[in-house]
């Protein structure tokens, strides 16, 4: 392996964290409290960053990544509100501690790809639960109360499923259980698990679930006939939604005409691209751009945030993150030998590429707006805590892989 | 391996959306981003110039109830009267919306439509001229003299609403301060809000046992309706003998109409209800909360049809609701859509006049007369002796309805009894009071004051 100096991003990163604390500092009337977060946040990733290196935990460059994207996203939330950008650090914390969690767990456990039957079960379990105790947020019924704090299981339940599908696709699976095979038990538990998304009305989670099984499918599955009836059920339920269901034939219309009801239906996104609009390439910059209409503004609609404050440039750059991000998921995946880490990989590299996708598609309305939450950058303690969880689990995946290299070595 | 050649087409596919992305975002910014500004610009002058011109409203005799002004740079809608017509006209607080008539007519009264503004022509939005005469509201607002319920003025023959308070209510100019939709007040009694009706809705089992040929019979009343664990007594524990169904329509016998509805069965009750506008819709102007006969999980049995026959059980029904059935009588069985608007101008110029729209009618002349007869006999002789007016005669029928907490007092009637001219509907809500002893005085007032002062001589 060629040295590559992983110092410049890091510099990269507290240059930026330095001089958008600083604006944030000077925009609000100068106070100190500005600066000890920023000190806070600042520490924190520099402390997560040092103990991947002494450690000797794998890649180097995903927490590079993810620490720049959630500096952008804890700039604008701080800008936004103090109180939710000091909320959110406190989250990304708990998830640095989950994501050394799961790196550990997924590392040092060997049984992983063995228990299926527990991840189709934990994750019907967390379906059962939210739609007991569910309270509606927004028109979705997928949020949790517990002691006060929502919880939303479902971006969890993401996770759980691929870990499921990998135990298939892996072929560590292959006996029958109950009479049923395999390939059966999979596509009925991923269809129980849409159908109790449809139930929630979790329009975008069930877009990104149903993707991951359809490209693991692709790569994966011998019987392509599987695939093509697969895609044809897309269609159909597709079809079948769109005629019976009003909530996404509005969504569709929607997108279709933003400007045919403006105060209405098309409210959400007329003011999001009002926003990207009114920002131009380089943005008002920050703490200057009126962000007070644009609803959802800290959860779904902060990539339009972005955009008011740091312009259509910074809007890219946020894109081009999750593209690398994305691309080095990718390359950890494509590099890894274990059947099992592959699809785990694979499963994790397409979900954040195409919740980022859906997500920010839908805002500048290059396709139908499904509310889901951008990876580490929307605010929202469950988003974060669950993809810092699959980030770590990346991490466990590409020091397999390194270190395996470096015993070869004989280092 | 072959998957990891798939995997690299995978890749390929999502970096496209990526790139997909980034070019949608770059044409956005360069072809789709101004005609964007525009619009916001656009919109929001058409917002704020609408709001400016939003047309008036009236009242019967042509004096403002509802206006936007500007004071230097605010402008606001401006509600005269106060808080006495919120729960006819409701308000329209900007950023905030819209509520009641001006909800119902947004888009009469917003101006014109957008290319007419940006054509720079200073339209106006219509005008709305209200049923009502400010200053009868304002005499019935104060017999209802701040406690909680609704008093209802109908004019029979055409379903012309005379006048409508609910109390609470709220001030249309400040309740945009700090709206929250779970208050109570925001509901206007009269319409939006169901109360038991109790024992007025005898008029409605007293028309079903008139179509099944039970007019003139005899019961045997021994102080309630009785039948194995179910026991209904009369108000006061009255036992009246022999009485037949039309004396206890006058004492409100709660064992006659007991027996009477035990009788008809559950069909029958469902039947007369649901021709009555009960369980439907009246459409019109007036949002209305629908009334409803109850009994929708679980089945309606014999046992149930004594409680429902008295307007307990679980009937509910509005005020409005409730005047209108009192109207229907005195307009020979016909129902008549009640409406608030009466005219829609432009510029001065009348573009629109409300015409009166029977909904349907539920039951005969023959059986409309045959009620009227016995709620004349009610004020008369009855437990509506309350009610009576010098010279003129009235008729009506009380209630008293039990329900969680205190009692709701009941009156509906109509005068004069040969002519109608208003049908009304006062209900106190948990008054703790009967509807012979506390609804009534306020019926006659109303009603006296309307003949008196409005009526057509």
């Amino acid at each position: 392996m060629s040295r590559v100096n992983y110092r410049i991003p890091l510099y990269m990163v507290i240059l930026m964290n330095i001089l958008g604390f600083l604006l944030i500092f000077f925009s609000n009337d100068f106070q100190v409290n500005v600066l000890y977060v920023g000190l806070g946040f600042m520490a924190l990733f520099i402390l997560v960053y040092t103990v991947l290196i002494l450690c000797r935990m794998g890649d180097k460059f995903l927490i590079m990544i993810v620490s720049m994207l959630t500096t952008i996203s804890i700039l604008m939330l701080c800008r936004i509100d103090l109180e939710i950008g000091v909320k959110q650090i406190v989250w990304i914390a708990l998830g640095c501690i989950v994501f050394f969690i799961a790196y550990v767990f997924y590392y040092k456990l060997r049984f992983l790809d063995k228990i299926w039957l527990l991840y189709a079960l934990v994750g019907t379990g967390l379906f059962v639960m939210t739609l007991v105790l569910g309270k509606e947020i927004n028109g979705s019924k997928n949020w949790i109360e517990i002691g006060g704090m929502s919880f939303q299981p479902s971006e969890f339940t993401k996770i759980i499923y691929i870990l499921f599908l990998a135990c298939y696709y892996s072929k560590s699976w292959e006996s029958s259980f109950l009479k049923m095979s395999p390939t059966l038990i999979t596509g009925l538990v991923s269809y129980a698990y849409i159908g109790f998304l449809a139930l929630q009305r979790d329009w975008g989670t069930i877009l990104v679930m149903f993707m991951i099984y359809m490209f693991l499918m692709y790569v994966y599955e011998s019987k392509r006939r599987l695939l093509g009836f697969n895609i044809l059920m897309v269609i159909v339920v597709g079809v079948l939604g769109y005629l019976t269901m009003n909530h996404i034939r509005v969504r569709v219309n929607v997108w279709l005409d933003p400007w045919a009801d403006p105060s209405n239906t098309g409210y959400q996104i007329t003011q999001g691209l009002y926003g990207i609009a009114s920002g131009g390439y380089f943005g008002t910059g920050l703490g200057n751009g009126s962000l007070q209409n644009i609803p959802e503004i800290q959860n779904d609609f902060i990539f339009s945030a972005i955009c008011v404050e740091m312009g259509v440039f910074g809007g890219a750059a946020v894109i081009l993150l999750f593209f690398l991000l994305s691309y080095r998921c990718f390359k950890i995946t494509i590099n890894t030998t274990n059947a099992f880490n592959k699809v785990v990989g694979l499963g994790i590299s397409v979900m954040f590429s195409l919740q980022t996708f859906i997500i920010i598609g839908g805002v500048i309305n290059l396709i139908p707006l499904t509310g889901i939450t951008v990876p580490f950058v929307s605010s929202g303690g469950s988003s974060v805590v669950a993809s810092f969880a699959a980030l770590g689990i990346m991490q466990a995946i590409s020091a397999v892989e390194e270190r395996k290299g470096e015993d070869y070595e004989g280092e | 391996m072959k998957e990891n050649r798939r995997i690299i087409k995978v890749l390929i596919a999502i970096s496209f959306l990526f790139v997909a992305m980034l070019t949608y975002l770059m044409y956005f910014n360069l072809f789709v981003a101004d005609d964007v500004l525009d619009k916001k610009l656009e919109s929001q002058q058409w917002e704020t110039k609408s709001f400016q011109n939003r047309g008036k409203i009236y009242d019967r005799k042509g004096e403002l109830v509802a206006e936007t002004v500007s004071e230097g740079d605010v402008t606001k809608r401006a509600y005269p009267y106060g808080r006495l017509f919120s729960h006819v006209v409701g308000y329209c607080v900007r950023y905030k919306g819209t509520y009641h008539l001006e909800k119902v007519y947004n888009d009469e009264l917003v101006a014109g439509d957008r290319n007419m503004i940006f054509q720079n022509v200073n339209v106006q939005g219509k005008d709305l001229t209200l049923t009502i005469n400010a200053d009868f509201q304002q005499y019935v607002y104060d017999r209802l003299n701040g406690k909680k319920g609704a008093v209802v003025a109908l004019a029979p023959k055409t379903g012309e609403v005379l006048a409508m308070v609910s109390l609470p209510d709220f001030d249309p100019e400040t309740v945009g301060d700090n709206m929250n939709s779970q208050e109570d007040f925001l509901y206007a009694r009269a319409f939006n809000w169901t109360y038991p009706p109790g024992s007025t809705f005898k008029i409605l089992t007293a028309a079903a046992a008139y179509e099944n040929g039970m007019q003139g019979r005899i019961f045997n009343d021994t102080g309630g309706f009785v039948k194995d664990e179910l026991k209904i007594p009369n108000a006061g524990g009255k036992a009246y003998g022999e009485i037949s169904l039309e004396d206890g329509f006058r004492v409100s016998s709660n064992q006659v109409f007991g027996e009477v509805a035990y009788e008809l069965g559950p069909e029958k009750m469902k039947d007369i209800a649901k021709r009555f506008g009960l369980d439907t819709t009246m459409g019109g102007d007036i949002q209305m909360k629908m009334s409803t006969v109850g009994y929708k999980d679980k089945k309606m049995f014999d046992t149930d049809c004594p409680n429902v026959g008295i307007g307990q059980g679980e009937v509910e029904v509005t005020p409005l609701h409730m005047a209108m059935i009192c109207a229907t009588i005195a307009n020979d069985g016909k129902m008549m859509q009640p409406y608030l608007v009466k005219e829609v101008s432009y510029d001065g110029k009348s573009i629109g006049k409300a015409k009166a729209k029977e909904l349907r009618q539920p039951i005969t002349k023959e059986c409309a007369d045959y009620i009227g007869e016995m709620m004349v006999d009610v004020v008369e002789n009855g437990t509506g002796t309350r009610a009576q007016i010098s010279g003129i005669t009235v008729a009506g029928k009380t209630g008293t309805a039990e329900n969680s907490g205190e009692d709701h007092a009941w009156f509906v009637g109509y005068a004069p009894a040969e002519n109608p001219q208003i049908a009304v509907a006062v209900v106190l809500e948990n008054d703790g009071t009967s509807g012979g002893g506390a609804a009534a005085p306020i019926a006659s007032r109303v009603i006296n004051e309307y003949l008196e002062n409005y009526g057509i001589k």
